[in-house]
């Protein structure tokens, strides 16, 4: 009998040993904490690498009993296909990359390569999770650390940024919640296994076209709201500058890049494929709060003067293009959802990573202080210069796939509604995103150089940064020119995904 | 056997730009001579592969040479499609990839010598024109709209990052640089506007043809298919491109600004790159443009409009090279309007399927080919001989100059041959194109509207008039009169890598014209035969047409009169000087004088709108978003917990009361979904 390898379980193992051994890497020892983090997250990363290529997704389906008593029914298991792999891939090479680029991490080293493992470990079990109970433990999860990351290693206003962070998101995750126990209640009694709740992802599944109307929009509604949070939607998105102006690089780097598209997919994984009767009654709504992320967020970059804030603010409105995506209800657009959010995370690590560096090299990221950069950091300014044209969408590198792809589903929901001027409102976002880009640029790196910061302690990226920068640019690339590398996995997803009561 | 390989031309120069980008430093010249000889390698197939269309049988059959492949496919319920990449060579991909890697290759040996002095700046130097060139290259190949749009959206990139070369550490201090930066600014987002437009009129092709393949959108059947509505709103959008990229009226004023680059760059822009894609684009896209004739009669008006108010701009400039900026965007805006006029007369002839009227606009976009190619010769040798004169003074200024025909004898004679050409004198390139864009114009007086045609054909001529003005004003002023502050320390006639492209290019400026009596008309040509458009080959006139109609019209002779005249009055102001041009101008203040100088005031405009609405707006948002959004979100949590006191005391990091706080919710919330679902379980 052959022995299959329970790859997914290593795979969450793996980053979670990893904490373990970093966090009594104390004293002397603690210096060589980024040696075991990387090797740890590198391991995962060539392994989730290996599972990209993976001919056949559904092989990898694993799961184990875990509780199963006083008529519940929660178990580990674990699974992926098109759209947890692209994740999966996108959280293990960002969380491999970002401890590359934190190497010069002086301050409690150990414990940095911790939390970042711990976020690991929960963000991979959110997108491999085959039962609601474990997805919610392990979104959960993915708090604490971050909690942590903000307040130990942030910015003076850290305490704040983190207790808001961990509330509001909190606040929404049980609002979530509710609606996980109203699916897993529901879905018990109308399989009738005998138990009272079964959390399982398969059982709410099978019992989802039986679902009522009624009850999918309530449940669309509550489920829609914990998620929409996370990613985050106008007007419930003031969380996240405060979080990323304190967070430290790396946090930012994973929070932008991996956290915020845990939304996303829970819209997708559980709103759209469980409630389908609720996401048509939703869908103006939802298309209403995307359009209005998608412009608010670039108008709110416009006016900002830290660096970080505004790419956070970007991040809002990039993040509306993917919630516009999935709104159309269409093939097409959560193809191209997923893609977005692929590209978001890639193109985001280098902006956050940039913004970092500003912070650390140039001593600000105030953009009035800054300016004439580029002569002095010439490296810094072309990896910059790359991410934020990537960014606004230059075709040939990722973004523009997610961007066209989604504005052009949008396009098909428009002319089905008869009402094409909403495109207006995607277009209007695209030229304000190159104008904040533009204009950054322009203040930051060009013109007169700078008097009003120390000039001389001004220097450029290190190796190490400079490698992790040079990954992920790569890879920005690559998927921009190769975007069948991407949209073949994305596909095997949702062909057929939208079910028929959407169309 | 050479044709197969047509994807190499814009692949070449991209090879170059990363091997540059990567190891310029390291090379001769920064990477300068692997430039030239990347470029010389796309000319040269560029020769071969015309040379075998022109001799193939798809070319004589009027249809073009494509081959491509597939990029990568999307399918889905609601539709699918397929992405395409691949090369669609016609007489007009032809005619744009010869010209263009012809004079980027002169401009690029130019280079050698005019940013001799850049030390290792110019590694960045040669690995953005190359990868402009390639922009360029690739999207004359181009196969469909999507991959047209992806080297457009390049060439702005790289347009971007040359106009702001020296935007940072500029030779001339921290105000150029700033100005530099600004400029490249400017020039990005205002053609980044119409690239905008442009893709909202790639999403109606695509959805509507669920294709954005060349052979797909224009084969008639096709077409007929779709709602003419859509191809109208498709059309408008797509031209809104066109008016980005090709600075034409009202996106105009970034092109001016965009003189703070080097003159080569300017040289490169304006000539062989760039604004020139946006004329390919309407030419290439004519088969979809000419199925609604209130879209032609639209770029038409856009295009006389942009003639006639550029021209007015340069009339008083002081700067050579925005008189020369200023003058290709008028002569971009005669090219429009030739589009325009003879694709209007073209639609109207398709409508009622009369095939004289088909011939009469197929004429026009003769014309604007013509005057393309010629604009693209001498406007480049117009712009490397300002380079040379610029690299030889040191000022951009006119008035600093003057007397400097005896210094600079080849700089000189070949820019006179250039301000011939440009101005129209008779058997000269630009006489040519622009006389025959002139008649096309007329063609449409007796169709529908005619009266706006009279209007356009009116401006478009006093511009002929203003045009050969402002030319010789500045030739004059430039090396004739008294030698000014900066001609005194003038350091002779530039290098031979500089004078020999302005030798070679003077050459063409003259004679390109000429073209049209040795089959141009019959080659760079569109006709439609009541079944298919057919591409060059026969459908055009030949020689004898032209000459006749040319010379037997009296209108003619009108414009040479005019240009004449516009000559003679730059000679009587500012060599002559029995004519003070400042009688036109009361110390300054004329109205007129001041419209003219301050651009209509367009900049001005531009600067309010993105400050007041766009900046204000954003100002607002962040005000609502600080105040009231995060005001409201503040305010409930320390109401909850209990004042702003309690709030911050919990924020000393007291995590245990908050664990206790989420267990506790977390039950009650337990407990709220239990009853929910009771609630409604039997829903």
């Amino acid at each position: 009998m052959e022995v299959q390898i329970p790859l997914l379980t290593i795979l969450l193992v793996l980053p979670f040993i990893g904490a373990i051994a970093t966090l009594f890497m104390g004293g002397e020892r603690a210096k060589s904490a980024k040696y075991v983090a990387g090797a740890f997250a590198g391991i995962t990363a060539l392994l989730s690498l290996l599972l990209f290529f993976a001919n056949d997704l559904s092989f990898y389906d694993e799961c184990y009993g875990w509780i199963d008593t006083a008529g519940l029914k929660m178990s580990f298991a674990l699974g992926v296909d098109g759209l947890s792999m692209l994740m999966v891939f996108l959280t293990s090479v960002t969380v491999f990359l970002v401890i590359l680029f934190s190497a010069a991490e002086k301050d409690r080293p150990n414990y940095f390569h911790t939390l970042i493992l711990a976020m690991e470990v929960g963000l991979l079990g959110v997108y491999m999770a085959q039962d609601y109970f474990l997805f919610y433990i392990m979104w959960e999860l993915t708090l604490v650390p971050m909690y942590f990351m903000i307040s130990w290693y942030g910015g003076p206003r850290r305490h704040y940024a983190a207790i808001k962070f961990f509330i509001y998101t909190h606040v929404a995750s049980l609002v979530m919640l509710i609606g996980i126990f109203a699916l897993a209640f529901n879905a018990a009694a109308i399989t009738g296994g005998g138990y009272l709740a079964d959390f399982s992802f398969a059982a709410v599944a099978a019992a989802s076209p039986l679902f009522g109307t009624t009850f999918q929009i309530l449940v669309f509604g509550l489920l829609f709201f914990g998620f929409a949070v996370k990613m985050p939607i106008v007007p419930f998105h003031t969380w996240l500058p405060d979080a990323h102006v304190e967070a430290p690089t790396g946090g930012s780097v994973i929070l932008a890049a991996v956290m915020l598209k845990m939304g996303s997919y829970g819209i997708i994984r559980v709103c759209l494929e469980v409630l389908p009767e609720g996401a048509v009654w939703w869908q103006p709504i939802v298309i209403l709060i995307a359009l209005l992320s998608i412009v608010y967020g670039a108008f709110a970059c416009i006016a900002q003067t830290d660096l970080k804030k505004m790419v956070a603010f970007s991040s809002i409105s990039h993040m509306g293009m993917v919630l516009l995506g999935i709104g159309c209800l269409s093939d097409a657009g959560v193809t191209f959802a997923i893609f977005q959010m692929f590209a978001h995370g890639l193109i985001t690590t280098v902006l956050f990573m940039v913004c970092g560096l500003t912070g650390h090299n140039a001593g600000t990221r105030e953009i009035p202080l800054l300016g004439g950069l580029a002569a002095k950091m010439p490296i810094y300014s072309a990896f910059m210069m790359f991410g934020f044209m990537a960014s606004l969408g230059l075709p040939g590198l990722v973004g523009f796939w997610g961007e066209f792809g989604v504005i052009f589903s949008f396009y098909e929901y428009t002319v089905s509604i008869d009402m094409i001027w909403l495109i207006i409102f995607c277009l209007l976002s695209l030229l304000l995103t190159s104008g904040y880009y533009i204009w950054a640029m322009q203040r930051t790196l060009f013109g007169k150089e700078t008097d009003k910061i120390d000039v001389a302690h001004v220097h450029d990226v290190s190796l190490s940064e400079g490698l992790a920068l040079g990954v992920v640019c790569a890879l920005i690339a690559l998927f921009g020119l190769w975007p069948d590398l991407a949209l073949g996995v994305i596909q095997t997803f949702s062909q057929g995904f939208i079910s028929g009561v959407m169309i | 056997m050479f044709i197969e390989f047509s994807w190499l031309i814009p692949l070449i120069p991209l090879l170059c730009f990363v091997i540059i980008g990567f190891f310029g430093t390291k090379m001769h010249e920064g990477g300068g001579y692997l430039a030239i000889a990347g470029a010389a390698v796309s000319t040269l197939i560029a020769v071969l592969v015309s040379y075998e269309y022109w001799t193939s049988a798809a070319f004589a059959s009027g249809v073009p040479y494509v081959a491509s492949m597939e990029w990568f496919a999307f399918t889905s319920t609601t539709g699918s499609f397929v992405m395409n990449v691949g090369v669609y060579i016609d007489s007009l991909a032809c005619m744009m990839m010869l010209f263009s890697s012809f004079i980027s290759l002169l401009i690029f040996i130019y280079s050698v010598g005019y940013m001799s002095h850049e030390g290792n700046k110019k590694r960045r130097y040669y690995a953005e024109v190359s990868l402009f060139l390639s922009g360029m290259l690739g999207l004359v190949v181009s196969s469909n709209f999507l991959e047209m749009f992806i080297f457009w959206e390049i060439m702005g990139l790289c347009s971007y990052l040359l106009i702001g070369f020296w935007s940072f550490k500029h030779p001339e201090g921290d105000a150029a640089s700033i100005n530099a930066a600004s400029a490249a600014k400017k020039a990005f987002l205002v053609t980044r506007l119409g690239d905008v437009s442009l893709m909202g009129g790639l999403f109606v092709l695509l959805y509507a043809f669920q294709s954005l393949d060349y052979t797909v959108l224009f084969d008639v059947n096709n077409i007929a298919a779709v709602d003419s509505n859509m191809i109208a709103l498709a059309m408008l959008l797509v031209f809104g491109g066109v008016i980005g990229k090709s600075a034409q009226f009202p996106l105009h004023d970034w092109l001016p600004d965009a003189m703070a680059g080097p003159t080569t760059v300017s040289a490169l822009i304006h000539a062989a790159t760039m604004v020139k894609a946006g004329v390919y684009l309407t030419a290439r896209a004519f088969p979809l443009f000419v199925q609604v004739e209130y879209v032609m009669l639209f770029v038409a008006v856009i295009g006389g409009v942009t003639a006639f108010i550029a021209a007015t701009m340069a009339l008083n400039n002081m700067n050579i090279k925005k008189v020369l900026a200023f003058s290709t965007l008028s002569q971009l805006g005669y090219m429009i309007l030739g589009l325009g006029a003879g694709g209007y007369v073209m639609a109207i002839g398709i409508k009622h399927g009369d095939p004289a009227l088909i011939a009469a606009g197929a004429a026009g976009y003769v014309a604007a080919c013509l005057h393309m190619m010629n604009h693209a010769f001498f406007k480049a040798l117009l712009f490397l001989g300002s380079g040379s004169v610029i690299h030889a003074v040191g000022t951009e200024d006119m008035r600093q100059m003057g007397g400097l025909a005896k210094h600079m004898p080849i700089t000189s004679k070949t820019m006179l041959i250039g301000s011939l050409s440009i101005a129209g004198f008779p058997l000269l390139s630009g006489f040519w194109s622009k006389d025959l864009i002139l008649e096309s114009v007329m063609d449409a007086f007796t169709e529908p509207v005619g009266w706006v045609f009279v209007i356009l054909w009116t401006l478009a001529v006093i511009t002929a008039l203003m045009t050969a003005f402002y030319m010789f004003r500045m030739w004059y002023m430039t090396f004739h009169g008294e030698e000014g502050h900066a001609a005194k320390h003038c350091h002779g006639e530039s290098p031979r890598t500089m004078t020999l492209p302005l030798m070679i290019l003077s050459v063409f400026a003259a004679a390109s014209g000429l073209l049209i009596l040795f089959g141009f008309g019959d080659t760079v040509c569109i006709g439609f035969d009541g079944t298919k458009f057919i591409v060059g080959n026969g459908h055009g006139h030949d020689a004898m047409y032209y000459l006749e109609h040319i010379f037997t019209n009296v209108y003619t002779y009108v414009t040479i009169l005019l240009a004449l005249l516009g000559i003679y009055v730059a000679y009587l102001m500012y060599n002559k000087k029995t004519l003070n041009p400042g009688r036109f101008n009361k110390e300054g203040q004329s109205f007129i004088y001041r419209l003219f100088a301050n651009r209509w005031w367009f900049p001005e405009f531009y600067d309010q709108l993105s400050l007041k609405l766009g900046y204000g707006t954003a100002c607002g948002v962040d005000f609502i978003d600080k105040q009231i959004i995060d005001g409201t979100v503040n305010g409930l949590s320390s109401s909850v917990v209990g004042g702003g006191e309690v709030l911050s005391r919990a924020q000393t990091g007291n995590l245990h009361s908050y664990a206790g706080v989420v267990v506790g919710g977390t039950i009650i919330l337990a407990v709220i979904a239990v009853a929910l679902f009771y609630f409604m379980g039997g829903i």
